[in-house]
Protein backbone atom coordinates (compact mmCIF):
# COMPACT_ATOMS: atom_id res chain seq x y z
CA UNK A 1 0.00 0.00 0.00
CA UNK A 2 2.71 2.47 1.02
CA UNK A 3 4.67 1.47 -2.09
CA UNK A 4 1.78 2.60 -4.28
CA UNK A 5 1.46 5.90 -2.45
CA UNK A 6 5.20 6.55 -2.81
CA UNK A 7 5.00 5.92 -6.57
CA UNK A 8 1.94 8.21 -6.73
CA UNK A 9 3.75 10.99 -4.90
CA UNK A 10 6.86 10.66 -7.10
CA UNK A 11 4.83 10.93 -10.32
CA UNK A 12 2.73 13.78 -8.89
CA UNK A 13 5.84 15.75 -7.91
CA UNK A 14 7.44 15.19 -11.33
CA UNK A 15 4.24 16.56 -12.87
CA UNK A 16 4.31 19.57 -10.54
CA UNK A 17 7.95 20.15 -11.50
CA UNK A 18 6.99 20.14 -15.16
CA UNK A 19 4.15 22.59 -14.61
CA UNK A 20 6.46 25.01 -12.78
CA UNK A 21 9.65 24.68 -14.83
CA UNK A 22 8.63 24.23 -18.45
CA UNK A 23 7.64 27.19 -20.60
CA UNK A 24 6.08 25.36 -23.52
CA UNK A 25 2.29 25.50 -23.15
CA UNK A 26 1.84 21.99 -24.57
CA UNK A 27 4.40 20.44 -22.23
CA UNK A 28 2.82 22.23 -19.26
CA UNK A 29 -0.50 20.70 -20.29
CA UNK A 30 1.08 17.24 -20.53
CA UNK A 31 2.61 17.61 -17.06
CA UNK A 32 -0.86 18.49 -15.81
CA UNK A 33 -2.15 15.23 -17.31
CA UNK A 34 0.66 13.44 -15.46
CA UNK A 35 -0.59 14.90 -12.16
CA UNK A 36 -4.16 13.82 -12.99
CA UNK A 37 -2.94 10.28 -13.62
CA UNK A 38 -0.95 10.12 -10.41
CA UNK A 39 -4.08 11.10 -8.49
CA UNK A 40 -6.05 8.44 -10.38
CA UNK A 41 -3.58 5.74 -9.40
CA UNK A 42 -3.86 6.89 -5.78
CA UNK A 43 -7.66 6.61 -5.92
CA UNK A 44 -7.52 3.07 -7.34
CA UNK A 45 -4.83 1.87 -4.92
CA UNK A 46 -6.60 3.19 -1.80
CA UNK A 47 -9.96 1.93 -3.02
CA UNK A 48 -8.44 -1.52 -3.63
CA UNK A 49 -6.89 -1.52 -0.17
CA UNK A 50 -10.09 -0.50 1.68
CA UNK A 51 -12.27 -2.88 -0.41
CA UNK A 52 -14.35 0.06 -1.69
CA UNK A 53 -15.59 0.81 -5.23
CA UNK A 54 -16.14 4.61 -4.98
CA UNK A 55 -12.51 5.40 -5.78
CA UNK A 56 -12.76 3.50 -9.05
CA UNK A 57 -15.97 5.34 -9.97
CA UNK A 58 -14.25 8.62 -9.19
CA UNK A 59 -11.43 7.76 -11.61
CA UNK A 60 -14.00 7.59 -14.42
CA UNK A 61 -15.21 11.10 -13.60
CA UNK A 62 -11.61 12.35 -13.45
CA UNK A 63 -11.07 10.91 -16.93
CA UNK A 64 -14.21 12.70 -18.18
CA UNK A 65 -13.05 16.02 -16.70
CA UNK A 66 -9.56 15.49 -18.16
CA UNK A 67 -11.03 14.89 -21.61
CA UNK A 68 -13.11 18.09 -21.39
CA UNK A 69 -10.08 19.98 -20.08
CA UNK A 70 -7.92 18.65 -22.94
CA UNK A 71 -10.36 19.96 -25.55
CA UNK A 72 -10.56 23.42 -23.92
CA UNK A 73 -6.82 23.69 -23.17
CA UNK A 74 -5.76 22.76 -26.69
CA UNK A 75 -8.35 25.19 -28.08
CA UNK A 76 -6.75 27.90 -25.95
CA UNK A 77 -3.28 26.80 -27.18
CA UNK A 78 -4.38 27.18 -30.80
CA UNK A 79 -5.94 30.59 -30.13
CA UNK A 80 -2.80 31.70 -28.26
CA UNK A 81 -0.53 30.54 -31.08
CA UNK A 82 -2.67 32.37 -33.62
CA UNK A 83 -2.42 35.56 -31.56
CA UNK A 84 1.30 35.49 -30.64
CA UNK A 85 2.94 33.11 -33.11
CA UNK A 86 4.49 31.06 -30.27
CA UNK A 87 3.44 28.86 -27.36
CA UNK A 88 5.91 30.32 -24.83
CA UNK A 89 3.83 31.01 -21.71
CA UNK A 90 6.07 33.97 -20.79
CA UNK A 91 4.48 35.78 -23.74
CA UNK A 92 1.07 35.41 -22.09
CA UNK A 93 1.40 38.61 -20.10
CA UNK A 94 -1.58 40.65 -21.23
CA UNK A 95 -5.31 40.03 -21.09
CA UNK A 96 -6.21 41.69 -24.37
CA UNK A 97 -4.31 43.35 -27.15
CA UNK B 1 2.69 -9.35 -8.72
CA UNK B 2 5.47 -7.81 -6.69
CA UNK B 3 7.93 -8.01 -9.59
CA UNK B 4 5.31 -6.56 -11.98
CA UNK B 5 4.73 -3.68 -9.56
CA UNK B 6 8.42 -2.74 -9.61
CA UNK B 7 8.64 -3.06 -13.40
CA UNK B 8 5.59 -0.82 -13.94
CA UNK B 9 6.69 1.72 -11.36
CA UNK B 10 10.14 1.93 -12.95
CA UNK B 11 8.62 2.47 -16.42
CA UNK B 12 6.10 5.02 -15.09
CA UNK B 13 8.65 7.10 -13.16
CA UNK B 14 11.26 6.96 -15.92
CA UNK B 15 8.80 8.04 -18.61
CA UNK B 16 7.36 10.75 -16.35
CA UNK B 17 10.87 12.16 -15.92
CA UNK B 18 11.39 12.02 -19.68
CA UNK B 19 8.11 13.91 -20.28
CA UNK B 20 9.39 16.78 -18.17
CA UNK B 21 12.99 16.86 -19.38
CA UNK B 22 12.77 16.27 -23.15
CA UNK B 23 13.22 19.36 -25.36
CA UNK B 24 11.01 18.17 -28.19
CA UNK B 25 7.28 18.25 -27.28
CA UNK B 26 6.55 15.33 -29.59
CA UNK B 27 9.05 13.13 -27.72
CA UNK B 28 7.43 14.15 -24.44
CA UNK B 29 4.04 13.22 -25.85
CA UNK B 30 5.22 9.73 -26.79
CA UNK B 31 6.82 9.20 -23.37
CA UNK B 32 3.52 10.32 -21.83
CA UNK B 33 1.75 7.57 -23.79
CA UNK B 34 4.29 5.08 -22.35
CA UNK B 35 3.55 6.40 -18.86
CA UNK B 36 -0.22 5.92 -19.44
CA UNK B 37 0.38 2.31 -20.48
CA UNK B 38 2.42 1.66 -17.33
CA UNK B 39 -0.41 3.12 -15.22
CA UNK B 40 -2.89 0.88 -17.05
CA UNK B 41 -0.67 -2.02 -15.97
CA UNK B 42 -1.06 -0.88 -12.36
CA UNK B 43 -4.84 -0.92 -12.77
CA UNK B 44 -4.69 -4.50 -14.04
CA UNK B 45 -2.63 -5.51 -10.99
CA UNK B 46 -5.25 -3.83 -8.78
CA UNK B 47 -8.13 -5.90 -10.27
CA UNK B 48 -9.66 -3.04 -12.30
CA UNK B 49 -9.34 -4.19 -15.90
CA UNK B 50 -12.17 -1.90 -17.03
CA UNK B 51 -10.29 1.17 -15.82
CA UNK B 52 -7.15 -0.07 -17.58
CA UNK B 53 -9.09 -0.31 -20.84
CA UNK B 54 -10.55 3.18 -20.25
CA UNK B 55 -7.10 4.53 -19.52
CA UNK B 56 -5.71 3.21 -22.80
CA UNK B 57 -8.74 4.10 -24.93
CA UNK B 58 -9.47 7.58 -23.58
CA UNK B 59 -6.08 8.81 -22.36
CA UNK B 60 -3.52 7.09 -24.57
CA UNK B 61 -5.97 7.06 -27.47
CA UNK B 62 -8.20 10.12 -27.60
CA UNK B 63 -6.45 12.75 -25.49
CA UNK B 64 -2.92 12.03 -26.69
CA UNK B 65 -4.02 11.97 -30.33
CA UNK B 66 -5.49 15.44 -29.74
CA UNK B 67 -2.23 16.63 -28.17
CA UNK B 68 -0.06 15.22 -30.97
CA UNK B 69 -2.41 16.74 -33.54
CA UNK B 70 -2.08 20.18 -31.94
CA UNK B 71 1.72 19.84 -31.73
CA UNK B 72 1.82 19.05 -35.45
CA UNK B 73 -0.62 21.85 -36.22
CA UNK B 74 1.51 24.41 -34.39
CA UNK B 75 4.65 23.91 -36.52
CA UNK B 76 6.92 21.85 -34.30
CA UNK B 77 10.25 23.32 -35.43
CA UNK B 78 9.28 26.74 -34.10
CA UNK B 79 7.98 25.64 -30.73
CA UNK B 80 10.71 23.25 -29.64
CA UNK B 81 13.35 25.88 -28.82
CA UNK B 82 11.75 27.23 -25.67
CA UNK B 83 14.19 26.84 -22.78
CA UNK B 84 13.62 27.68 -19.14
CA UNK B 85 15.78 29.94 -16.96
CA UNK B 86 18.17 28.62 -14.31
CA UNK B 87 16.41 30.33 -11.40
CA UNK B 88 13.12 28.88 -12.62
CA UNK B 89 14.65 25.39 -12.57
CA UNK B 90 16.07 25.85 -9.06
CA UNK B 91 12.83 27.23 -7.61
CA UNK B 92 10.71 24.59 -9.37
CA UNK B 93 12.97 21.78 -8.16
CA UNK B 94 12.86 23.11 -4.60
CA UNK B 95 9.06 23.42 -4.64
CA UNK B 96 8.53 19.93 -5.95
CA UNK B 97 11.12 18.45 -3.53
CA UNK B 98 9.35 20.14 -0.60
CA UNK B 99 6.00 18.86 -1.87
CA UNK B 100 7.42 15.34 -2.17
CA UNK B 101 8.91 15.48 1.35
CA UNK B 102 5.58 16.66 2.76
CA UNK B 103 3.66 13.83 1.10
CA UNK B 104 6.20 11.19 2.19
CA UNK B 105 6.18 12.42 5.80
CA UNK B 106 2.39 12.32 5.73
CA UNK B 107 2.40 8.74 4.33
CA UNK B 108 4.93 7.49 6.88
CA UNK B 109 3.23 9.10 9.88
CA UNK B 110 -0.32 8.17 8.89
CA UNK B 111 -1.93 5.16 10.53
CA UNK B 112 -3.10 2.50 8.11
CA UNK B 113 -6.87 2.15 8.02
CA UNK B 114 -8.56 -1.23 8.18
CA UNK B 115 -10.63 -2.27 5.13
CA UNK B 116 -14.22 -1.07 5.56
CA UNK B 117 -15.99 -2.00 2.31
CA UNK B 118 -17.35 -5.32 1.13
CA UNK B 119 -15.74 -5.36 -2.33
CA UNK B 120 -12.80 -7.67 -1.77
CA UNK B 121 -10.69 -8.85 -4.69
CA UNK B 122 -12.44 -12.22 -4.70
CA UNK B 123 -15.92 -10.64 -4.85
CA UNK B 124 -14.89 -8.27 -7.66
CA UNK B 125 -13.50 -11.24 -9.60
CA UNK B 126 -16.71 -13.21 -8.98
CA UNK B 127 -19.16 -10.49 -10.14
CA UNK B 128 -16.86 -8.87 -12.70
CA UNK B 129 -15.41 -5.37 -12.34
CA UNK B 130 -17.21 -3.91 -15.37
CA UNK B 131 -20.58 -5.01 -14.00
CA UNK B 132 -19.90 -3.52 -10.56
CA UNK B 133 -18.79 -0.19 -12.04
CA UNK B 134 -21.81 -0.08 -14.35
CA UNK B 135 -24.19 -0.84 -11.53
CA UNK B 136 -22.77 1.90 -9.31
CA UNK B 137 -22.57 4.39 -12.18
CA UNK B 138 -26.28 4.06 -12.99
CA UNK B 139 -27.64 3.92 -9.42
CA UNK B 140 -25.65 5.65 -6.72
CA UNK B 141 -23.65 7.96 -9.02
CA UNK B 142 -26.46 8.81 -11.45
CA UNK B 143 -26.39 12.59 -10.87
CA UNK B 144 -22.61 13.00 -11.40
CA UNK B 145 -22.94 10.85 -14.50
CA UNK B 146 -25.56 13.19 -15.99
CA UNK B 147 -23.56 16.28 -15.00
CA UNK B 148 -20.54 14.74 -16.77
CA UNK B 149 -22.55 14.59 -20.00
CA UNK B 150 -23.46 18.29 -19.67
CA UNK B 151 -19.77 19.07 -18.99
CA UNK B 152 -18.68 17.29 -22.15
CA UNK B 153 -21.31 19.18 -24.16
CA UNK B 154 -20.10 22.52 -22.79
CA UNK B 155 -16.50 21.49 -23.54
CA UNK B 156 -17.35 20.84 -27.19
CA UNK B 157 -18.88 24.32 -27.55
CA UNK B 158 -15.98 25.91 -25.64
CA UNK B 159 -13.33 24.25 -27.79
CA UNK B 160 -15.12 25.39 -30.93
CA UNK B 161 -15.38 28.97 -29.66
CA UNK B 162 -11.69 29.11 -28.69
CA UNK B 163 -10.32 27.62 -31.87
CA UNK B 164 -12.57 29.73 -34.12
CA UNK B 165 -10.86 32.36 -36.29
CA UNK B 166 -12.80 35.44 -35.16
CA UNK B 167 -14.14 36.06 -31.67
Amino acid sequence: MNNYLIVVSIIFCIGALGVIVRKNLIVVFMSLELMFNAANLGFVAVSNRLNLISGDIFVIFVIVVAAAEAAIALGIAIAFYREKGTVDIDKANELKN
Amino acid sequence: MEALFYVFSFIAIFSALMVVTMRNPLTSALYLVLCFFALAGFYVILDMQFLAAMQILVYAGAIMVLVVLVIMLLNISRIKNIGSDLHQKIIGGLISLILFAEIVIYIINGAEKKPTGIFTGALIKKIGNTQIIGEFLFTEYMLPFEIASILLFVAIIGAYLFAKKKY
